[in-house]
């Protein structure tokens, strides 16, 4: 592939600075994962801490997880921590309060 | 907790081993009810006038707490009847009548102790050894759906790591081989957007753990060009679980801006047939400029997978010269759209108030989609095989710059940006109207409003004439182009 081997095609003059893609006009463009995720994490852990059900409580840890493998780079890691802080918090309290093992629903 | 669980055992073994203690305690009982008054022992009270012949005939108290067995019970037995000649010695009168009673119940237990030995013993003593509930056992094991679920988390963990850096080590295979290319043709090579001065970072910038960012700038005949490696999600394990069912592959997007004067009106597109039909549905300028249905490419020599979309023939025959085919030919399963345009806005917006009042912005641009090779598990040598593809791109910037349409082709594509817009402005035509009427309330109420907050009385009466005035003209206006429509229909 050869250009014109003269002229260098760069341009110090015409460079233009990055401006991420906003979101406001490109709504179908973000994934909603992590945020649906977030919110079921959270749902599942109140529900394993306020029912005492475990399975609730495990499923919540998942939840967690798997919003924090699909999440951004630049979203808040506060909100990350805490929904894993929550999850695990719904686990540790439901064993604390029945230790006995979880029974399979079948 | 666990203490109670420890307690509970010895308690168990305690309440099984007493029913066993307590048939002894009952055998004692029934040959001290004779011996009573001879012998003062703690169980006197407890005598029972038991004629059950099983009965065994014990004098001597026998062992507590202690698991009865065979072999013991009859030597006690032999001891018992042995001890009774040594009783029977001293006493004569009581002597006979312990005798008589003793022998009665040696002779009935000899009798019967054969037969009603084992039956009795298991009467007696029936030992059922229940097993231990789930729930109190103290062993792993009945832990086993925790331990499942610890080895799911624990596999989900390792799977990001790996995904992860699986995702990472492409990226950089990616940009390692294109770098060189992209230094030579951009003055700025990798921007994050947040540096204050305009420097090249020379490194990718990673929006998530499988969409990388690259930002370059500074060239003849392009604003810029924003490349996107959107790799598939191996680090999540639910994703990766799904792709088992459904096969999909890495690609790299490439997105050049242009400026106004870098392009020439026209829109065009190639690609995979079904690619081309999910475009023409999806793209605002595609489905108002390409109408027809998507031609396949085999009439300019591309393979019959490919289709090309174009707002008319003359355009296709200007991006389509040889060398283009030559690329698309030789790189075929690896493109999945091309796409320049002149009125790019992206993909169709559904509002929910219907149309939305005003034609979207628009922006000359080109855009190329390619599939990594490897089909979903690429290498990092799958990466250098793109890099024909990028001078592809880099060809096309520049011959775009030079494609021109000729007169006719200009005026076919002129009218069909004029009709574009008017079709919008008709759909929007009854919802414009309404608009610019609640403006107009608004500015009268706004003004009202003035003339009241207006304090000085003179001022007020001025500003209401004056207002008046308006009015009035906008009254004659209308009724003049009444008129002359009315004269123009005559």
């Amino acid at each position: 592939m050869s250009f014109n081997n003269m002229s260098d095609p760069r341009r110090q003059t015409k460079i233009l600075r990055y401006k991420a893609p906003s979101t406001d006009t490109n709504p179908t463009l973000e994934d909603p994962t992590p945020d649906y995720m977030n919110l079921l994490g959270m749902i599942f852990s109140m529900c394993g801490l306020m029912l005492k059900l475990k399975w609730c409580a495990w499923i919540a840890v998942y939840c967690s997880f798997i919003s924090f493998a699909n999440s951004r780079s630049s979203e808040d890691t506060k909100q990350m921590m805490s929904s894993f802080m929550l999850s695990i918090s719904a686990v540790v309290m439901s064993y604390l309060q029945n230790p006995q093992p979880m029974s399979p629903p079948w | 907790m666990r203490r109670a669980h420890l307690l509970l055992i010895p308690a168990l073994l305690v309440l099984l081993a007493l029913p066993v203690s307590r048939g002894r305690y009952n055998d004692d009982f029934d040959d001290g009810e004779d011996i009573a008054d001879f012998d003062d022992n703690d169980f006197a009270e407890f005598e029972d006038m038991n004629d059950d012949p099983a009965a065994e005939a014990e004098t001597a108290p026998p062992p507590r707490a202690s698991p009865s067995s065979q072999p013991e019970e009859e030597e006690d037995e032999d001891e018992a009847t042995v001890e009774l000649d040594d009783g029977l010695d001293g006493f004569e009168d009581s002597e006979t009548q312990d005798q008589d009673i003793y022998s009665k119940y040696d002779q009935e237990e000899f009798e019967v102790t054969g037969d009603m030995e084992k039956p009795g013993h298991s009467m007696k003593d029936p030992l059922i050894i229940h097993t231990v509930p789930a729930h109190l056992q103290n062993s792993w094991e009945s832990y086993y759906m925790e331990i499942l679920m610890v080895t799911g988390l624990l596999a989900y963990i390792m799977n990001y790591l790996i995904g992860k850096n699986k995702n990472s080590r492409l990226a950089q295979a990616w940009f390692n081989s294109h770098r060189e290319l992209l230094e030579s043709n951009f003055a700025l090579v990798g921007d994050d957007g947040t540096s204050k001065d305009a420097v090249s970072t020379g490194k990718l910038n990673q929006e998530n753990e499988h969409i990388y960012n690259l930002w370059c700038s500074g060239r003849v005949c392009c604003e810029g060009m924003l490349i996107q490696l959107k790799f598939l999600k191996r680090q999540d394990l639910l994703n990766v679980l799904a792709r088992m069912m459904r096969p999909a592959g890495d690609q790299v997007q490439i997105k050049v801006t242009l400026n106004e004067d870098d392009m020439d009106t026209f829109v065009f597109a190639v690609g995979t047939k079904k690619t081309m039909a999910k475009l023409q549905k999806e793209m605002q300028d595609l489905s108002e400029f390409c109408g027809d249905k998507p031609k396949s490419g085999a009439k300019y020599g591309l393979p019959d997978s490919l289709s090309i979309l174009s707002e008319m023939g003359e355009v296709t025959d200007g991006v389509m010269d040889n060398k283009m085919v030559h690329y698309i030919t030789n790189h075929a399963e690896k493109i999945e759209s091309i796409h320049f345009s002149d009125q790019f806005s992206g993909p169709k917006v559904m509002q929910e108030e219907g149309q939305p009042l005003k034609l979207p912005e628009t922006k000359k641009t080109l855009l190329f989609t390619f599939n990594v090779p490897g089909k979903g598990n690429p290498s990092p040598k799958d990466m250098d095989s793109l890099l024909p593809l990028m001078n592809m791109v880099i060809y096309s910037i520049d011959k775009v710059k030079k494609l021109r349409l000729n007169r006719e082709g200009k005026m076919k594509a002129d009218r069909n940006r004029a009709r574009v817009e008017e079709n919008f402005l008709k759909q929007t035509h009854a919802q414009r109207q309404e608009a610019a009427q609640t403006r107009r309330e608004e500015k009268k109420r706004a003004e009202k409003e003035r003339i009241m907050n207006e304090e000085d009385p003179e001022r007020q009466r001025r500003l209401e004439e004056a207002a008046q005035r308006r009015d009035q003209k906008k009254i004659e206006k209308k009724q003049m182009k009444m008129k002359q429509i009315k004269v123009k229909a005559m």
